[in-house]
């Protein structure tokens, strides 16, 4: 069994801002999408920093320091060894508005117009630099970039970190921030955003995802730790896999073999058989490949005599956060184990026949005996990683 | 069209607290030709950014060389000054 639990959890989402309240948004079927995309439209950064911090960040740092000040709160860690602690946090795209305002001041005025702060503000680990210096976080710190697999990778190499004995406790999580004139238009421009405006993953109508914005983070901690310390458990990472497709830079593998690899690796990692998982939080991204190929997967691992747990998708809720979306997914099926409740899956209402499983659209499901749960992400690139999550 | 006058010592310092409290510092509004930097806690980027304004509030060029010896609010206005002085003669 691995011996790294969650003891802190912070989100930022268009369904809330705190851990638990964006749980009860998901299991009141209430939705963040308005519009065609999932903003984060009550979110204020001079709520977690000064306003000159606030200036010299991009939004995609300033999600990921607002949900880790709400997870280090969460964790309470005060007397830690600050070099036994360490931070991985990780974006898709980056500072993605600094840049784009940066390019169009350079384009009209010239080097000068350009701001001291752009790579700052632009680089992909500027979230993880901000939030060691908030929490005086002296170990390792870096961040990760996988695309939409970005937060379920950070979690699980920081379980990793923890098992390798480089930290006693690693602040991870994924944020992103990317709902921009010019990533909006690049997303259509390839045809992977919804033209409805409508995330329904696994409905016969689903035509791309919805793009959402928004961060989570975890504490995470060797189990002997947070015991030692008396922190609360919320959970534990049983199980990590990740694999690529090694296929396509966008599409996925049109059989999941690199679905089936990830998901495979973590519930061996987790010591468990696929019978031991209670439900699956799916990619589910309300793209028609991806939740075609995520069920044909899902069938692999699981089988397809009535031995495949229910699944539901948190991007019908709040669209698609890419590097972030992992992450708030980690802290969503936490909530489903400490609730004993499954999330539903919004907007499902035309099953398709290459979609036949059980994705809880009438939900929420009471499930109290839930003890573990697989979250899986599956990114552009064809990088997949799979999170086994379970009860503390 | 940018300044070609030499602009008083008054002028100056409110054009400096006017970019200080434009980038956020905290305490800009209030500071004086005594305050130093660090009291402010204007950094080597803050300063790149008042550098920017002075420059073209003022006509003016100021080298990273005249940058090095200024600690303070007093040390930019008079570096200013004497810049708008002697570079728009």
């Amino acid at each position: 069994m691995s011996d790294v639990v969650v003891t802190g959890r912070g989100v930022v989402t268009s369904l809330g801002e705190t851990a638990d309240g964006f749980f009860d948004a998901l299991i009141g079927r209430r939705s963040g999408i308005a519009d065609g995309t999932g903003a984060c439209t009550e979110f204020d950064p001079e709520t977690v920093m000064t306003a000159k911090e606030a200036r010299r960040s991009d939004r995609v740092a300033q999600f990921a320091l607002a949900a880790a000040q709400q997870a280090w709160e969460d964790a309470a860690p005060e007397g830690i060894d600050p070099e036994r602690a360490a931070v991985v946090v990780g974006t898709g795209v980056g500072g993605l508005e600094t840049m784009e305002r940066n390019t169009l001041a350079w384009l009209q005025e010239g080097d000068r117009a350009v701001s001291p702060m752009f790579v700052p503000m632009m680089m992909p680990n500027a979230a993880a630099g901000l939030i060691a210096m908030r929490f005086n976080i002296q170990g390792p710190g870096w961040s990760i970039a996988s695309a939409c697999a970005t937060g379920t990778h950070a979690i699980g190499e920081a379980t990793r970190m923890i098992q390798r004995g480089d930290a006693d406790l690693v602040v991870a999580g994924g944020t992103e921030a990317a709902l921009t004139k010019v990533c909006l238009a690049a997303f259509q421009r390839m045809g992977a955003t919804s033209r409805q405006g409508i995330s329904r993953p696994f409905d016969a109508q689903r035509d791309g995802f919805v793009m959402g914005e928004g961060a989570a983070v975890v504490v995470l901690e060797s189990e002997r730790h947070a015991r030692a310390r008396g922190a609360h458990v919320y959970g534990r990472v049983a199980g990590y896999g990740a694999s690529n497709d090694a296929f396509h830079i966008t599409q996925p593998d049109e059989d999941g073999r690199g679905a089936i690899r990830s998901m495979t690796r973590a519930l061996e990692d987790a010591g468990a058989q696929p019978g031991d998982i209670g439900y699956i939080n799916a990619h589910g991204t309300s793209t028609p490949y991806n939740d075609k190929i995520e069920t044909v997967a899902i069938k692999a691992v699981f089988g397809t005599n009535g031995s495949v747990p229910p699944i539901s998708s948190t991007k019908s809720a709040i669209g698609h956060l890419l590097g972030a979306a992992g992450a708030v997914e980690a802290v969503a099926s936490l909530g489903a184990i400490q609730h004993g409740v499954l999330p539903p899956t919004l907007n499902l209402t035309e099953p398709d026949p290459e979609c036949d499983l059980d994705y809880v659209p009438d939900g929420p499901r009471e499930a109290p005996g839930l003890q573990a749960v697989l979250s899986n992400s599956f990114g552009f690139g064809g990088q997949n990683a799979t999170l086994v999550l379970t009860g503390a | 069209m940018p300044e070609t006058t030499v602009p008083t010592e008054d002028q100056v310092l409110a054009r400096v607290r006017e970019e200080l409290a434009a980038i956020k510092v905290p305490g800009a509004e209030e500071a004086t030709m005594d305050t130093p930097w660090s009291e402010l806690d204007v950094d080597s980027l803050d300063l790149v950014e008042l550098v920017k304004a002075l420059e073209d509030e003022y006509g003016i060029q100021i080298s990273d060389d005249e940058l090095k010896p200024i600690k303070g609010v007093g040390d930019a206005v008079a570096l200013t000054i004497r810049l708008a002085e002697t570079q728009n003669a």
